[in-house]
């Protein structure tokens, strides 16, 4: 029995990091198809939106050389996972008149994905 | 009837043709400088001028996006060469400067003022000299304000936008100028007939449109065109030869459409029309009626962007009163019509290899007249494939050199299946349609 519940344990130790890898990759599918066009994920990479490495922990409007919206540098937020997902999900509602013009991403388990692949940013 | 006053409405209509035939491929890096985003967040295909639904929305909102740095001067430069080969010789040269067969041509050198002029106005516009014409033009002009306000929560864009070209304002892939083939030789065959809408004003004419696009997916349009006296034309390098005449006070231009971005994918339905009517020789009052109506359609499938498809449709009937023609000889019938539809599929391979495949069938009514000589049984119809190979090797994020360059080389096959009315002996000098089937081997590249 206690074999059995090791075994158990290390098979899904080992199948955990692929899990993480294909939500990651399923992330940068939706990091692709939503976020690309004005974000790059390579470091001091501004397009018209700022570089997304290393954005999970980061203190909002805090990349150096991008010029954010008055709103955005007194936003005074700090990117945490919970704070990021609660942002992209609906980012007017949390940062009023800023000039990021996307609407939000509404599917749970695309915003899922594209959190896993985020945080691996860095 | 004068001979001239024939031979003079036949030229203007053939000219207004002509004018229909020509490239409508651009990019301009200047718009990648000015917003640090590369050509293929704008375009399918990482190469002008097919948009995305974030081009469209880039084009409808002024042209004036930005990274915000400042210091941006919105100047490109462009240059489309090509090589073409016909079946069999034409039976002229195309243009003082070329041959019967086998063209190497710079079609275009084009200077381009793209982008951000002011804090809501920005523009598209194109100086181009043309190379198998040898001559400099005003080519595109696209000037517009827009400004976007917030309605109950929903997005609304509104704008003004100064023109040169009926639809050369529009933002979808399946309009007239912004349609398949986006690159075409100018110096192989053109057919005998198109709509009005479809390029037969172009350059000619100025027009000023408002419009909305409410919540990123409804867009409507209503404008009016006012045509260039034949100094200003020459003034332009557009020549006086090809003036198509005073056009009414009362032309109208419309347009409605609904798009929807999903992201992954896109689609857009649309309606689109032109009431012009045409004063050919400016000396007398006689005119010919114009009435172009359209629908269009269009799919993008963008997924991951490392395999996109798109399609597009359209269709356009024009009905024509020729009063200016039948009065001068160039036609027999008062009335008559032209119906164009096109079809074009593309597949693209991680913004770099696409293949397209299109269809195109133009027909016209009767009228002996208006489609005498070179043409059978008094019919414009044409008809054919063309299939389109091309590579991108830049225009994406991390490309060389970007975004200061970008380049295209394609090779296109145009097949025709019918052309001026038959399949065989179409100008009874013995030409076949596949005759006039063009290789057309072209390097577009801008910086």
């Amino acid at each position: 029995m206690k074999a059995g519940c090791a075994l158990a344990c290390l098979l899904l130790a080992a199948a955990l990091p692929c899990l993480a890898d294909g939500a990651a990759e399923r992330g940068k599918d939706v990091y692709a198809s939503e976020c690309s066009d004005c974000h790059s994920v390579q470091p001091q990479k501004n397009k018209k939106g700022p570089t997304l490495f290393g954005i999970v922990g980061r203190r909002s409007a805090s990349v150096p050389g991008f010029r954010y919206s008055d709103v955005m540098r007194n936003s005074g937020i700090t990117w945490t996972p919970e704070q990021l997902r609660r942002y992209i999900a609906a980012p007017k509602q949390v940062i009023p008149h800023d000039r990021m013009k996307y609407d939000g991403l509404s599917d749970a388990g695309d915003l899922d994905d594209l959190m896993g692949y985020l945080q691996t940013l860095h | 009837m004068k001979a001239s006053g024939m031979a003079r409405a036949i030229t203007l209509l053939a000219g207004i043709l002509g004018m229909a035939w020509t490239s409508v491929a651009c990019a301009v890096p200047a718009y990648s400088r000015q917003t640090g985003q590369e050509c293929a967040a704008c375009h399918m295909g990482a190469y002008g001028p097919q948009l995305t639904p974030y081009g469209v929305r880039f084009k409808l909102g002024g042209y004036v996006d930005s990274d915000e740095q400042g210091g941006k001067l919105p100047l490109s430069a462009a240059l489309i060469a090509s090589f073409t080969h016909t079946a069999e010789n034409q039976a002229r040269a195309p243009t003082a400067s070329t041959k019967v067969n086998d063209n190497a041509v710079i079609d275009q050198a084009s200077l381009y003022v793209a982008g951000r002029l002011a804090a809501n106005l920005g523009t598209f516009t194109q100086i181009t000299y043309d190379g198998a014409e040898r001559k400099a033009m005003l080519d595109m002009l696209d000037l517009r304000y827009a400004s976007s306000l917030d309605l109950s929560g929903k997005e609304l864009v509104l704008g003004l936008v100064l023109d040169n070209n009926p639809t050369l304002q529009d933002p979808f892939n399946s309009s007239p100028a912004w349609s398949f083939p986006y690159v075409q030789s100018s110096v192989a065959f053109e057919p005998g007939a198109a709509t009005l809408i479809n390029g037969g004003l172009e350059q000619r004419v100025l027009g000023l449109s408002g419009y909305l696009f409410w919540n990123k997916s409804l867009y409507v349009e209503l404008g009016s065109y006012r045509s260039l006296s034949p100094a200003m034309q020459a003034r332009l390098g557009l020549g006086r030869e090809e003036d198509p005449g005073r056009l009414g006070s009362g032309t109208l231009y419309w347009r409605i459409a609904w798009t929807k971005d999903y992201k992954r994918h896109a689609f857009h339905v649309g309606a689109i029309g032109l009431n012009a009517s045409l004063q050919p020789d400016r000396g007398q009052p006689a005119r010919n009626d114009y009435r172009d109506v359209g629908l269009d359609a269009g799919y993008e499938y963008l997924g991951n962007r490392r395999h996109m498809v798109s399609v597009y449709a359209s269709y356009i009937h024009e009905r024509q009163t020729r009063g200016a023609l039948l009065a001068s000889g160039g036609a027999a019938r008062l009335h008559g019509r032209v119906d164009e539809f096109k079809l074009a599929l593309s597949y693209d391979l991680r913004e770099t290899w696409d293949v397209t495949l299109a269809r195109f069938d133009e027909r016209g009514s009767r009228d002996a007249m208006l489609y005498g000589d070179g043409y059978t049984g008094g019919r414009p119809d044409t008809a054919g494939t063309i299939a389109q190979v091309d590579w991108t090797p830049w225009g994406k994020e991390g490309s060389w050199h970007e975004p200061w360059a970008n380049l295209r080389l394609g090779l296109q096959y145009t097949r025709y299946d019918r052309f001026n009315g038959a399949r065989r002996n179409y100008d009874g000098q013995g030409r076949n349609a596949r005759d006039n089937d063009t290789w057309l081997l072209f390097l577009e590249a801008a910086l």
